[in-house]
C-alpha cells in the first residue's frame, strides 16, 4: 500500500516538472500576447490591440487558410504512405528490405530548406531534369512553385515519420492474426488493411495528428518553394508581420501562437476521444509469439517498386541535385555540367573551422542529448502509464503546447525564459539550455512514440509483478521498461536525427562554441554561400547515412 | 587529426597572444596609433583586464575570421564572434539589455535601420572614436554608432541571358528594359521583397528618395512580373542558373563572391546613382566590457582593420585606404554618383508604422499589373 502511494507521489512530481518546463514559455507568450511592447518593456500596457491587427489583416486569414489547407493535405499524403511502407518493410518478404531502411529516414534529418533547394536544382524552372524534359517532350507538367507541389512534397518528406511510429508498433504485432488471414486466402493489401493496420491504429492516430501539427509550422519548404510567388503560410506569414513594421512584434507574433495553440488544443480532445479504447490494441502479451513474414508472392516485385519510386522521389530527386550542386561552381541554362566540376566547394568548406566545430557539437546534442531526452520522455510516460487520472489528462494536453509555437518563437520564449529566471541566467549560453529547448519542443514527438509502444503492453504482466511483490518502481524497472526498449531505441534514433538538423529553436541560445550544423545552414543561405550550404549538406547526410546503417548492422536493433 | 589541428591552432594563439603581449610591453609608447590620444594605452590595459570581448554581428564569422585572427594577435584579447541574422541580433539585444545581465560589447550589423533605431533608444554607448577624423560625416551617429563598410548595391545579371544591348547601365535603363521586353523578360527580373526582408524595405525606401522617379521603375518592374526573394543566396543562385536574368540591390560584398565562382554573372553599379550601404556597429550601453568593445571598435575603424575589410572584399569606408574594395575605389568609379545612406536618426522614419505601411500600399499598386 506504502508503495503505491510513494509510486503516485513520484507520478505527480515527474507531471509537475513538466508542466513547469512547458508552461513557462507558453504562459510567457500568452502574456505577451496581450501587451502592447514587449513585456520588459516598462511602457507596456495590456490591450487587446495585437488581436485586432492581427485579426484585420487579410494576409493572416489568407496565410491561416493555405496553413490548414497544407497541413490537412500532407496529412493524408504521408499517414497512408508511411504506413504502407511500414507494413511492406516490417511484415512482408518485400525483396530489398534490409538496405532500404536507413535511406528511409533520409529526409528527416535533411534540413527543409537544403532538400527543397535540392528539388529546385533538378525540377525548378531551369532544373537539369526540366532541361532534359524540354528537350524530349516539351513543356513539363509540374511547377515547382505551385501549392499542390508544396503539399506533395511535404507530404512525401513526412512519410517517414509516421513510417517510424507506425513500423515500431507493427513490430511488435504477433504474426498469428496475419497468418491466419493469409491461410484463408486474403492477398498482402487486403492483410494490411484489414488485420495489420487496424492494429496500429494508435500509432497512425498519433503519427496523424502530429504531422498535421507540423503542418501547422512548416517553414523551410514554403521558404524556398513558396518564396518566388509568394505563398504565406502562419510561420511565413510571421516573418512578413515582423518586417511589416519595422522591428519585431512580439505581441504579434504571440497572437499567431495562440491561434495555432487553440487549433491545437481540440485536436488533442479528438485524438483523447479517438484513443479511449486503447485497451483495444493491446497485443504484445504475456506469452511470446513467434513473427511470420507475409509472403507477397507476386506483389513482391509491384510493392518493391512502390518503395523504390517514393525514394527515387523524394530523397534521390533533391539528393541528387544538392550533390551535382556541391560539385560544381554554377549550373543551369547555358552551362555544361562537365566544364565546371570542382572540388573547390568541399576545400573550402573545410577551411572552415567553424564547420568542423558544428559538426562535432550537432553529433554530440544528437547522441547524447538525444539519449537523455528519451529518458525524460521515458519518466513522463511511465509517469502516465495506467493511472486514469485528472494529472495525466492535464499532461495530455500540456505536452503539445510546445509544439504549437513555430520553432523561431518557441526558441524567443526560452530564451526569455532563461534571460529573465535568474537562477537560469548563467546556464543560458551553454549546451544545456539548447538540449532543454530541443527536449521541449519535440516532446510530443518523442513522448507520443514511448507511449505508442507502452500502450501494446498488457496490463497482466505488471500486474504479476505488483501481485508477486514487486513495487510499482520495481514492476517498471523490470517488466514495462525491457517490454518497450525497442521503442525506446527506436524513439532515440528518431530524436537524433530531429536534433541534428534542428536549428531554429535554439537559435537565440547558440554562442560561439556551441553552434550546430543548422544554425550554420541557414546563416550561410542567407548570406548567399549557396556552394557551403550545399557541401555540408551532403556531408551531413554521408555521416548520419553511415552511422545508421552502422548502428543498425552492429548492435543496435530496432526490430527484435 | 582534428583534435592534432584544434591542439596546434590553440598553440598558436597562445603563442600570438605571448608575442602581442611582449611587443605591447616592450614598446607600449609606439604601440599607439598617430593620432591616438595619450590616455588611450589606459584603454588598452583595461580592455586587456577584461580579457575577451563578445561581438554580435550579421557579417559571416568566415568573412571576420581575418579581422578576429588579426586583432586577437594584436591585443591578445579573445573575440567572441556571434554570428546572427539582424532581427536576432535586435531580439538578443534589447532583451539582454532590460534583463540587466549584461550583453555584446560590439553590436555589429547590416541593418543601419535597426541599428540607429537601438542607438536612438538608448541602447548605445556615447563613444568618441578618435577614428571619426578619417571617417565621412554621414557615417557617424551622435558619437554613439558607426558606419564601417561602403558597399555599393548593384545589379547583377547573366550574361547568357541578357544580350549585350540589354544589359542596363543606369535605374531608367533598367525600367526602359523592362516595359520594352516586359514579354521577354517576363519572370525574370528579381529584387529583394520590401513587405518580407528588412533589407530590400530599406533599398527602395532610399531608392524613391535618391530618385522619385524609381516608382516608374517598380511599375516596370510589375509589368515583367518581378519575382521577390527574402535572401539574396536564393536571387544570386537562381540568375546564376538562368531562372531569373537581373538581380536588383544586391550587396556588392555578395555580389563579388559569386562572380569569381560563376563566369555568367556580372554586376553592374547604376551610373545615374548607386545606393552605398554600410555595416554600423556600436557599444552596447549594457556591455559587459566595455573597455573591450571600444577597442573592437577602434580596431574595426582603424586603417589596419579597414586594409582587412578591403582585403576580405567586404569595401572599406575610410578614404585613405587604397585597394579595389575601398570607398575610395568605388568614388573614382561613381563620382558624385554614389549616395551612401546615412547613419543618422533619419532612418528612424522607415520605421514608422503608418509611413512604412503606406510605402508597402505604394509598392503593391505599383507592381500590380
Amino acid at each position: 500500500m506504502s508503495s503505491a502511494v510513494a509510486g503516485t507521489s513520484a507520478r505527480r512530481v515527474v507531471i509537475s516538472i513538466t508542466a513547469l518546463f512547458v508552461l513557462a514559455p507558453v504562459l510567457l507568450i500568452t502574456y505577451q500576447s496581450f501587451l502592447t511592447a514587449p513585456f520588459f518593456d516598462p511602457k507596456a500596457q495590456l490591450s487587446l490591440w495585437a488581436y485586432e491587427f492581427v485579426f484585420s489583416e487579410p494576409d493572416f486569414w489568407r496565410a491561416l487558410g493555405t496553413t490548414a489547407m497544407l497541413a490537412v493535405g500532407m496529412t493524408a499524403i504521408s499517414v497512408p504512405l508511411g504506413a504502407l511502407l511500414a507494413f511492406l518493410m516490417t511484415r512482408t518478404d518485400m525483396p530489398g528490405r534490409g538496405g532500404f531502411e536507413p535511406l528511409l529516414l533520409v529526409p528527416i534529418f535533411l534540413s527543409p530548406i537544403v532538400l527543397a533547394f535540392g528539388y529546385v536544382v533538378t525540377i525548378g524552372p531551369v532544373g537539369f531534369i526540366t532541361v532534359w524534359w524540354k528537350q524530349y517532350f516539351g513543356n513539363p507538367f509540374w511547377d515547382i512553385y505551385s501549392f499542390t507541389s508544396l503539399v506533395v512534397i511535404a507530404g512525401l518528406t513526412h512519410a517517414p515519420h509516421v513510417y517510424l511510429y507506425a513500423s515500431a508498433a507493427l513490430r511488435s504485432l504477433p504474426g498469428d492474426l496475419e497468418e491466419a488471414a493469409r491461410v484463408t486466402g486474403a492477398k498482402p493489401g487486403r492483410v494490411a488493411m484489414d488485420v495489420s493496420l487496424p492494429m496500429i491504429t494508435p500509432a497512425l492516430l498519433f503519427s496523424g495528428v502530429l504531422i498535421l501539427f507540423l503542418g501547422f509550422e512548416v517553414f523551410g519548404l514554403p521558404l524556398i518553394l513558396g518564396d518566388p510567388q509568394g505563398l504565406l503560410v502562419l510561420s511565413t506569414y510571421l516573418y512578413k508581420l515582423t518586417n511589416k513594421l519595422g522591428v519585431p512584434s512580439y505581441q504579434l507574433m504571440a497572437v499567431v501562437v495562440m491561434v495555432i495553440i487553440a487549433v491545437a488544443l481540440p485536436l488533442v480532445f479528438v485524438q483523447r476521444l479517438l484513443l479511449r479504447t486503447a485497451q483495444r490494441f493491446i497485443a504484445v502479451r504475456g506469452k511470446g509469439s513467434r513473427t511470420n513474414l507475409v509472403a507477397l508472392r507476386a506483389w513482391r516485385w509491384p510493392a518493391f517498386l512502390l518503395i523504390a519510386g517514393w525514394f527515387a522521389g523524394t530523397v534521390m530527386l533533391p539528393m541528387t541535385g544538392l550533390v551535382l550542386r556541391s560539385f560544381v561552381s554554377s549550373w543551369g541554362l547555358g552551362i555544361n555540367v562537365l566544364d565546371v566540376l570542382t572540388l573547390d566547394n568541399y576545400i573550402e568548406l573545410f577551411d572552415d573551422s567553424e564547420v568542423v566545430s558544428a559538426i562535432v557539437n550537432s553529433v554530440g546534442i544528437a547522441t547524447i542529448g538525444g539519449a537523455l531526452s528519451i529518458g525524460c520522455y521515458t519518466m513522463i510516460a511511465l509517469a502516465q502509464h495506467r493511472w486514469p487520472s485528472a494529472w495525466v489528462r492535464f499532461a495530455d494536453y500540456i505536452v503539445m503546447l510546445p509544439r504549437a509555437m513555430p520553432g523561431i518563437v518557441a526558441g524567443l520564449a526560452i530564451f526569455w525564459v532563461f534571460l529573465f529566471t535568474k537562477p537560469l541566467t548563467p546556464l543560458r549560453t551553454t549546451l544545456f539550455a539548447v538540449w532543454v529547448a530541443y527536449t521541449l519542443v519535440w516532446l510530443a514527438y518523442g513522448l507520443r512514440l514511448v507511449q505508442s509502444a507502452l500502450l501494446q503492453v498488457a496490463p497482466e504482466l505488471e500486474e504479476a509483478a505488483r501481485v508477486t511483490g514487486a513495487s510499482l518502481g520495481r514492476a517498471m524497472r523490470d517488466v514495462t521498461i525491457p517490454l518497450i526498449k525497442h521503442g525506446m531505441l527506436a524513439a532515440w534514433l528518431l530524436i537524433m536525427l530531429i536534433f541534428v538538423r534542428e536549428y531554429s529553436t535554439a537559435v537565440y541560445l547558440l554562442g560561439p562554441g556551441t553552434e550546430v550544423i543548422g544554425s550554420l545552414v541557414v546563416s550561410r543561405w542567407g548570406s548567399g554561400a549557396v556552394d557551403i550550404v550545399t557541401c555540408l549538406s551532403c556531408i551531413n547526410v554521408a555521416l548520419i547515412s553511415l552511422g545508421l546503417m552502422v548502428t543498425l548492422r552492429l548492435g543496435v536493433k530496432l526490430h527484435g | 587529426m582534428t583534435s592534432a589541428f584544434s591542439l596546434s591552432a590553440g598553440f598558436q594563439r597562445v603563442a600570438f597572444a605571448a608575442v602581442a603581449g611582449l611587443m605591447a610591453f616592450g614598446a607600449q609608447a609606439q604601440s599607439l596609433p598617430a593620432g591616438y590620444p595619450a590616455d588611450y594605452q589606459a584603454l588598452i590595459d583595461a580592455a586587456k583586464k577584461e580579457g575577451v570581448v563578445t561581438v554580435y554581428a550579421t557579417t559571416d564569422s568566415k568573412a571576420a575570421a581575418p579581422l578576429i585572427k588579426d586583432f586577437e594577435a594584436l591585443y591578445g584579447i579573445k573575440i567572441e564572434y556571434n554570428d546572427i541574422n539582424s532581427t536576432e541580433l535586435y531580439n538578443r539585444l534589447i532583451a539582454e539589455s532590460a534583463a540587466g545581465t549584461g550583453t555584446a560589447d560590439v553590436s555589429w550589423s547590416s541593418a543601419p535601420d535597426l541599428q540607429v533605431k537601438l542607438a536612438a533608444d538608448g541602447l548605445a554607448l556615447a563613444y568618441a572614436s578618435p577614428e571619426i577624423p578619417f571617417l565621412p560625416k554621414w557615417a557617424v551617429m551622435e558619437n554613439m554608432a558607426y558606419g564601417t563598410t561602403y558597399e555599393p548595391m548593384a545589379i547583377i545579371y547573366n550574361k547568357s541571358q541578357v544580350p549585350a544591348e540589354d544589359v542596363p547601365q543606369t535605374h531608367k535603363d533598367l525600367a526602359k528594359l523592362l516595359s520594352t521586353k516586359a514579354a521577354a523578360y517576363k519572370g525574370k527580373i528579381t529584387a529583394y521583397d520590401p513587405e518580407r526582408s528588412g533589407v530590400g524595405f530599406l533599398m527602395m525606401n532610399r531608392d524613391v528618395k535618391a530618385d522619385p522617379a524609381s516608382w516608374d521603375l517598380f511599375k516596370a518592374m510589375g509589368a515583367a512580373d518581378i519575382k521577390v526573394y527574402t535572401s539574396a543566396g536564393a536571387m544570386i543562385e537562381k540568375v546564376g542558373s538562368g531562372e531569373h536574368s537581373i538581380a536588383y540591390n544586391i550587396f556588392a560584398s555578395y555580389g563579388l563572391l559569386s562572380i569569381k565562382k560563376n563566369p555568367n554573372l556580372v554586376m553592374v553599379w547604376p551610373k545615374d546613382y548607386t545606393l552605398i550601404a554600410t555595416r554600423v556597429a556600436f557599444i552596447p550601453a549594457k556591455a559587459k566590457h566595455p573597455a573591450a568593445g571600444k577597442l573592437f571598435l577602434d580596431y574595426l575603424l582603424s586603417k589596419r582593420g579597414q586594409a582587412i575589410i578591403a582585403k576580405g572584399e567586404l569595401f572599406s569606408i575610410r578614404g585613405d585606404v587604397e585597394g579595389k574594395e575601398t570607398a575610395k575605389a568605388v568614388d573614382d568609379l561613381l563620382g558624385d554618383k554614389a549616395r551612401p545612406i546615412p547613419v543618422s536618426r533619419e532612418l528612424l522614419e522607415t520605421l514608422e508604422q503608418s509611413k512604412r505601411l503606406d510605402f508597402l500600399n505604394q509598392w503593391q499598386a505599383a507592381i500590380k499589373k
